[in-house]
Order: structure tokens, then sequence, then C-alpha cells
């Protein structure tokens, strides 16, 4: 087990999801312990404890809170991002499915320590078990009293919606999710105002992912201080990573930040899969930079030893890719991915992924030229910064990362007009 | 009051004002495509990134049109990383476009065409096919969109939500495949201000069912006009050939007369920078078939023996009423009063009432009186009755709109009107006038606005200016 766990830490049944089992295990006595708090001490608790969003970013939850100044009379809305739309990342579906309970008792806290009255949970759409697990959860919830009345032995309140994405990845970014919730196509909108300032509905919102939120009820009932003691004095507490591709064991896992990187491949997943060699590993969806074996050799999953590798934790959504992979094919894979999901609003996303998509296409159809891999970087470089969410960025560092790391690859195919490796995408045994 | 530098300029802006709106104000130009000052900021275009200076004496480059202007900013407008960030962005807005300049209504207007130009110039550095979308698709029985060249900037679908609140337009699809569309609900071929999207525009995707392929712009000149089609009296620009691109073929000598188009002159005063599309349909009010000679009861009459023959008969009335058109401008009417004095009863006329599906009055411009000058009337003659007195013996009919039943039996009738209609040839004398595009003069609007217009056509033979013709009217008896 590759550390301490804080959310997987009970034991899976049939009914582990349902309110009585999560009663059973202690739930909903920190939401008690909270109301008993002072609103203004649940951030600080949290600020304290160091929790750094699960979504991508990694930006400090106390921090987004803090701008929010919970004034009674002043709607605020807190949504919980459960869009999970980064390729290789299925981590929130784990909490959904299995701890939906938790999140709506983290939510409640939450809530109670910004001043909402109206939450949501963003959900998308293809998520089915998910979403009928989260909407259990929140009906058990109603007709237990603690949602939609004043928490017994308290006079605050709380209504969570469950609203359900029509599946787009820009859904995902916080201001293009609550676009969506406002009944708009999800175009992400510009900073300024921040969504903290005017989000929702013109109002005060937080969006934080389905993970940091379901670390708040552990902070809450152990205490910052405790909190801290698990993970690293950086990157405090766990994260749960969703591991797929050319690995023996895919699946969930909670990680406590510091574990070694490699010790998690080759013991806690069973290492590659057929006994392969490990070629690169992508180690947070696919929008972060891949990392060769040899560079996360010695590295330990924890922001501080990723992010100077040059790549990041990002959503956890790690990828593994066996040797004999075609770099080639998997790029045209990620940029028909961007294309299809660029919102098309701004300039240089709607008109580079598109691009770089047909530049792919082309070489994989023999008839790349030199010139290409140049235009790709131009093009990654162009979309850095420039747009209006980060897609544009994301899409750019994937492709930096390959070609940096996996040029000769472009050149073999340009120049022989075929793959150097057989264009693989698969790992046989 | 924030004080912030641009391009080494210390200029202030006002509080809450943007880098954008603070360097326009000041006369710093930075280039946009989807900004508008009218609409909302959606930052899409990404054409106008500025530098601003970061302490540690880096460059941090950002849209100007969403960065609000604070205290001690030092921007640049056309730094090299700028340049650089614009160039790029010039690159993916071509990318796929069709260029296609030389069958575009746009081309000589164009702001994606001046922007290639000023920030690229280079040729496309794509190998690859352009994407293809709806060359020709009718957005409306008046407006043809072509989504090839659209950018997406989304002015015309913030238009019909900001302004014309009519939700006509949207956004479909996504990535470098959407394309602007109609609602389904027909929304926009309702929209009583459609045409500004043509206007808004930067470059040729939006274009005019009627002035399509009618011109390149540069063979027209804009005269500053005022719009008559209601009390609003919008300034309008019309839009007609220039004398050395005059058409020689005699074919098409009626298109040197005509108003090939109209776009609206940005006046807070009156009309913002919007005008309806009853403006952008002046040519057809003001091409109808004009009246081109005097006439004695339906015949034909050389003019000077016309206008002798009113003379006389405006003489001898004992009791003459005058009812005075709406239409008519300021400077008419001071002539008319400068003319006759108190010799006439006087009866305001409404020229135009308002047509079956016409808008009535809306909150935007829209108003219920569709004539320019009433006010004006009212200015310079005070108040004038409303109905024909039934002791007249002689009415002087100026103008259209005229029910010529409320004539009393045996009044005799001198008629001034422009165009060609079955009650000139009622009239004892008929004398054609002429129209708006062939003078100058004001209008008055119903806020007591008072707008000028210049001549864009010579008078046409035969035809008399109300202006000068009234002096002419005053004296006794048949004799010159």
């Amino acid at each position: 087990m590759p550390g301490r766990q804080l959310i997987m830490n009970f034991e899976v049944t049939p009914a582990s999801h349902t309110l009585a089992d999560y009663r059973a295990r202690g739930g909903y006595e920190t939401l008690v312990k909270a109301l008993g708090m002072a609103p203004a001490d649940i951030t600080k608790e949290v600020t304290a404890s160091g929790l750094l969003g699960h979504g991508g970013a990694a930006f400090p939850v106390g921090r987004k809170w803090g701008v929010m100044k919970p004034n009674p009379g002043e709607i605020h809305y807190l949504c919980a991002n459960a869009d999970e739309g980064e390729p290789g990342t299925f981590k929130d579906r784990w909490i959904l499915e299995h701890a939906p309970h938790l999140l709506v008792e983290s939510m409640l806290i939450t809530s109670y320590a910004l001043g909402v009255r109206h939450a949501f949970v963003y959900i998308r759409g293809e998520f089915d078990l998910p979403y009928r697990r989260i909407q259990g959860a929140i009906d058990e919830a109603y007709a237990a009293g603690l949602l939609g009345k004043p928490v017994p032995g308290s006079d605050f309140a709380l209504d969570i919606v469950v609203y359900r994405g029509a599946g787009s990845y820009v859904c995902g970014e916080a201001s293009g999710l609550i676009t969506s919730i406002e009944g708009r196509k999800p175009y992400p909108r510009n900073r300024p105002p921040r969504l903290t300032v005017k989000g929702l509905f013109q109002k005060p919102t937080v969006i934080n992912n389905v993970e940091s939120l379901a670390n708040i009820t552990g902070i809450i009932r152990m205490g910052a201080e405790e909190f801290r003691k698990v993970g690293t004095a950086k990157s405090p507490g766990t994260q749960l990573i969703s591991i797929s591709g050319h690995i023996a064991k895919p699946g969930v896992y909670e990680v406590e930040y510091g574990y070694s990187w490699a010790k998690f491949l080759d013991e806690d997943c069973g290492g590659m899969l057929h006994g392969a060699k490990m070629k690169c590993v992508v180690p947070g969806g696919i929008s972060t930079k891949v990392l060769t074996r040899p560079e996360i050799e010695n590295l330990t999953l924890s922001h501080e030893s990723v992010n100077p590798a040059g790549s990041g934790l990002g959503s956890g959504g790690m990828i593994v890719i066996a040797e004999g992979t075609c770099m080639v094919r998997l790029l045209q894979v990620l940029l028909r991915f961007y294309h299809h999901e660029s919102c098309g609003q701004c300039t240089p996303c709607r008109e580079g992924m598109g691009w770089m998509h047909r530049i792919i296409d082309r070489i994989v159809a023999g008839e790349g030229v030199p010139d290409d891999i140049e235009r790709l970087y131009a093009i990654s470089h162009a979309n850095d910064g420039t747009t209006i969410c980060g897609m544009g960025d994301a899409a750019g560092f994937a492709t930096v990362g390959i070609l940096n790391k996996f040029r000769d690859e472009f050149e073999y195919w340009i120049a022989n007009k075929r793959s150097k490796m057989d264009g693989r995408l698969e790992c046989r045994a | 009051m924030p004080r912030l530098t641009i391009d080494g300029r210390e200029i202030e802006a006002k509080a809450g004002q943007t880098v954008m709106q603070a360097a326009r104000d000041h006369g710093i130009f930075i280039p946009y495509f989807c900004w508008h000052p009218n609409l909302s900021v959606p930052g899409n275009c990404r054409i106008c990134v500025v530098g601003v200076a970061e302490k540690d004496g880096g460059e941090w480059v950002e849209i100007a049109c969403n960065m609000p202007a604070a205290e001690g900013m030092v921007v640049f407008t056309a730094s090299e990383k700028v340049k650089a960030r614009r160039k790029a962005t010039m690159e993916f807005i071509t990318l796929n476009h069709p260029v296609d300049c030389g069958i575009c209504d746009k081309a000589g207007e164009c702001t994606l065409q001046d922007y290639h130009f000023e920030y690229n110039g280079a040729a496309s550095v794509s190998r690859d096919a352009k994407t293809h979308a709806t060359k020709h698709f009718d957005l409306s029985e008046r407006i043809v969109l072509d989504n090839e060249r659209c950018i997406q900037c989304t002015r015309c679908v913030r238009f019909t939500r900001e302004i014309s609140m009519s939700n006509g337009l949207g956004m479909l699809d996504r990535g470098d495949h959407s394309i602007v569309r109609p609602s389904p609900d027909g929304a926009f071929a309702k929209d009583a201000y459609s045409d500004n999207v043509i206007d808004l525009c930067p470059v040729g995707a939006l274009l005019a069912k009627d002035f399509l392929h009618k011109a390149r712009v540069w063979y027209l000149k804009a005269t500053p006009s005022v719009c008559p089609g209601c009390e609003r009296g919008c300034g309008v620009n019309l839009w007609h050939r220039k004398d050395e691109w005059k058409l020689r073929s005699p074919r098409q000598a009626a298109r040197n007369e005509g108003i090939d188009r109209v776009t609206p002159i940005e006046n807070p005063a009156v009309n913002g920078p919007w005008v309806c599309n009853k403006a952008r349909d002046l040519p057809r009010l003001f091409g109808r078939v004009r009246a081109t000679g005097p006439l004695f009861k339906g015949a034909p009459a050389p003019c000077e023996a016309a206008v002798l023959e009113a003379r006389a008969l405006i003489a001898e009335a004992k009791r003459p009423v005058a009812v005075v058109s709406s239409w008519a401008s300021n400077e008419e009417l001071a002539a008319f009063k400068a003319a006759f004095g108190s010799r006439f009863a006087l009866v305001a006329k409404r020229d135009h009432e308002p047509q079956p599906g016409e808008v009535v009055q809306d909150d935007l411009l829209i108003r219920a009186d569709k004539n320019p000058n009433a006010a004006g009337v009212r200015a310079v003659l005070g108040e004038c009755g409303t109905e024909v007195p039934k002791d007249a013996d002689l009415v002087l009919v100026w103008g259209e709109g005229f029910d010529f039943r409320a004539v009393p039996a045996g009044a005799k009738i001198v008629f001034l009107n422009a165009f060609l209609a079955p009650e000139n040839g009622h009239a004892d004398v008929f004398l054609p006038l002429s129209i708006q595009t062939e003078r100058s003069g004001h209008y008055t609007n119903f806020a007591g606005v008072t707008s000028r217009f210049e001549r864009c056509f010579a008078l046409p033979p035969g035809v008399l200016h109300a202006e000068e013709l009234f002096g002419s009217l005053v004296g006794n008896g048949r004799g010159a």
C-alpha cells in the first residue's frame, strides 16, 4: 500500500456507499464538530492544512477560499467539479461511486465555512454509476434531514443540486463549468474577474475538485496539524492516482505524497504489462509533460519532486507507456482529442488545435516535411498563455513534452514515411 | 483615477476603465476584432495583446480589452514580444480564412485586410488545406453569411443578445468548425436592427444582399445625412459613386444617381452607433419614381407658367390654408415663413404613417412618428392645426400623405410633391420638388437635436427646390 490512506480507508462492499455504512464509519460526525466551529475557523484550518487542489493546477484550497468573504444575506455558491474529463483521469469517479457521502459531508462543511446556501455537483454526462451514487447519497441526505433544511442542532441549511454535463472537455474548466450550469455554451471566461469574485450567476463562487473537497472532512476531523503529518511538508496529504496504460494492475490508488514513484509502479501497480520495459509515463493527465523512466527513477510522488523535473502531478491521471509504443501515433491521438475538444472561442486554440491535428495527420500519412516539427513547436508556443482557459497551454505542453523527448521518431517517420515503432500503441505479450 | 504609462506616454484613466478604453480615450491605438465599445468583452480574438512591464524587468503579455488599468502600470503596445504574439495571432486568424478579397464586398474597408498588412504581411506558412464551411448561407432575406470568412469574433451574436435583444444568432458546434447560425425560431429575420451586424462584422462574413457585388467600396463616397424614417433622425452615411468613378454605359447611368448603401454615423446624442433596417432601405424610399414636371390639372405645363399660376391662385385666395410637410427641412420651413408670414392658416401633416409590419416604436431607436421634422415644424411655424378648415378656398399641400378628400368643395389646390402619385393630376397646379438627397439642410428630432444632411446628387431637370420656390410664389397676379 503506497503510504497512509485518508480517503480509501475503508473496505469497499456492495453497501459501503450508503448512508448507514457511512455513519457506521463515523460519517457526519465531523459535520457536527464543524457546525460547532466559527466559519472563519474552518477556512483557517483548511489554509493551515496546506491542502492543494487536486484538479490539476494544485492551487492551494485555503487561498481560494480566503477570497470569499462570507456575508450573511449575500449569495455565494459552491460547485464540486466532477467533470472528470482529463484523459487518463478517473479518480473522482472512485469517490463518487464509493464515498459519495464523504463528498456530501465535505460540501456541507465547506458551504458552512463559506456562507453558501446552494451548492452544485457538476458531473460529466458520461458518468452513469457515479451519477446514480451521488444522486442517491444526496437523496439519502435529504431524507435524513441533513440537506434542504437546517441541520439538526444548528440554523445552517444547504441544498445540493447535481447537474449533469453534456460532454465537453472545457466543462471541466471552472468558468466553463459555471457557464454550463447557467445553461449556456460552456465558453470559459476571461479573468479578471476571478470566479471567487464573480462566478456562477455573477455571484462569488468556489469551484473545487471532488477530491479536494473530499479531503475537507478529514482535515476538520483530525485537524490541520494531524493532516500535515501525512505526506510531505510542501505537499501535505495524499493523492488519488488513477493509473492506466501498459501497467499490470491499473486502477485507482491512494498515494501518500512523498512515496517513491518507481516503487509505486514496480511494486504497488505490479510492474509493467507483460513484463515490458517502460518507455515513459504521463504523470497526471495528458496535459502534463511525459517523463522517461530514467527521469522518474529517483523522484517521489510529490509536487516539489515532480515539478522541477519539468512536469507535474496534475490531476493524477497517470498513463504508463511501454517501450515499443509509437509516440507519433500517440501524439496524433492526443491532438485529435484536443482538436475535437477545443471550444472554438478564442483564436489560438480554435485554429491551433486543428492545425496541429492536420499536421500530425499529414505526417502519419507519410506526407510530412522536416519543417512540420518546428511548426508544431511554434503553434504550441503561440498557444502558451495566450488563450482564455488553460486548454491551449495544455495541448502545447503535451506536444512539446513528446517532441522534446522523442523527436527522433518524428524525424524518422517524416524521412521514411513509416513509423520507427511499427506504429503500435498497444503492448503485446 | 489610476495613472499609467502607455508607450512612454503617461495618461490618466477613468476609474474602472480597461487599458483598451484608457488608450482609446487618449488616442493610442490598440488593434481589436472582437472588442466593441458598445458590446461586452469576450476577449476571444487575442489581437489586442499588449505588454506590461514586470517588476523584475520582464514583460508580461495579456489582452488589453480585459485588463483593468492600474496605478503605475507600464504598457507597451508594440514591443518585440507583442509584435511576435500579434503576428502569431494573425497567422491563426488567417489560417482558415479563404483570403478571397478579390470577390469580397468588404475589401477596402476590412479590418482583417488592414491588420494583415500592419501586423503580419507574410504569406501563409501552412501547408495544409483550409477548412471549408458554408460559403453562402441565407441568414435572413437581407443578409448573407459566408462562414469561411468568419473569424468567430461573435460581435454579431453579442449584438443580437445585448443590443437588439432578439437573441437571433448563436455559435453552433465547436473548435475550428464552429459556425454562426440563426436561432431556429427565426428571430433574426424579424430583428428590426439586424443589418447592424454587417457593419459590426470586422471581415466580409456578413454582407447585405442589397449591396452584394454592387460596387467596390473605393468607388463610393459617403455623404453624411439624416435618416428621415422616423423622428429619431439617426445620422447616416449615404454611399454613392464618386464623380470620377461614374459608370459610363447608358444602361447603367441610373446607378450613378442612386444610393448604393446606407451605414450609420455614430452619434451618442441621437442613435449611438446603430440604425434600424429602415435606414438601410432608404435607397428604395428615395428611389421611387419621381414627378418630373409641373402639371395643370394633370396636363404637363411649362415651369414658369406653373409657378405664375400658383402665385396667382395664392394671391387671389381669401382664406388660404397650407398643409405643411413634416419632411421639410428647417431651411425650407424658414423660407416658407419668410415668404408668406401669416398669409396661410397652417395645418401640420404626417407625410408618412407606420406601414403594415413595420415596428411602430421600441426602446432602442424606432419612434412612432415616421417623419423626420415634426419637431422642426413646431419650432419654426409654431403650433399648427390638424384639420383643413371647412371654409378654405385654397389649399396648398406640401409633401406626401395628404388625404385630398379633406379639401372643401370648390377650393383650389396647389400641390407640391417630389414623387409620382395619382393625386398629382388632381391639383389645379402641381409643382415637383427636390428630395433630401438633392439638397442640404437640417432636421430637428423629437429630443430637440438638430442634425445636418448634405446634398448627394444634382437637381434633376424640371424639379424645384422648395426653399427657392416659396420666394417666387409671393406677389400679385399672373404678371412676371
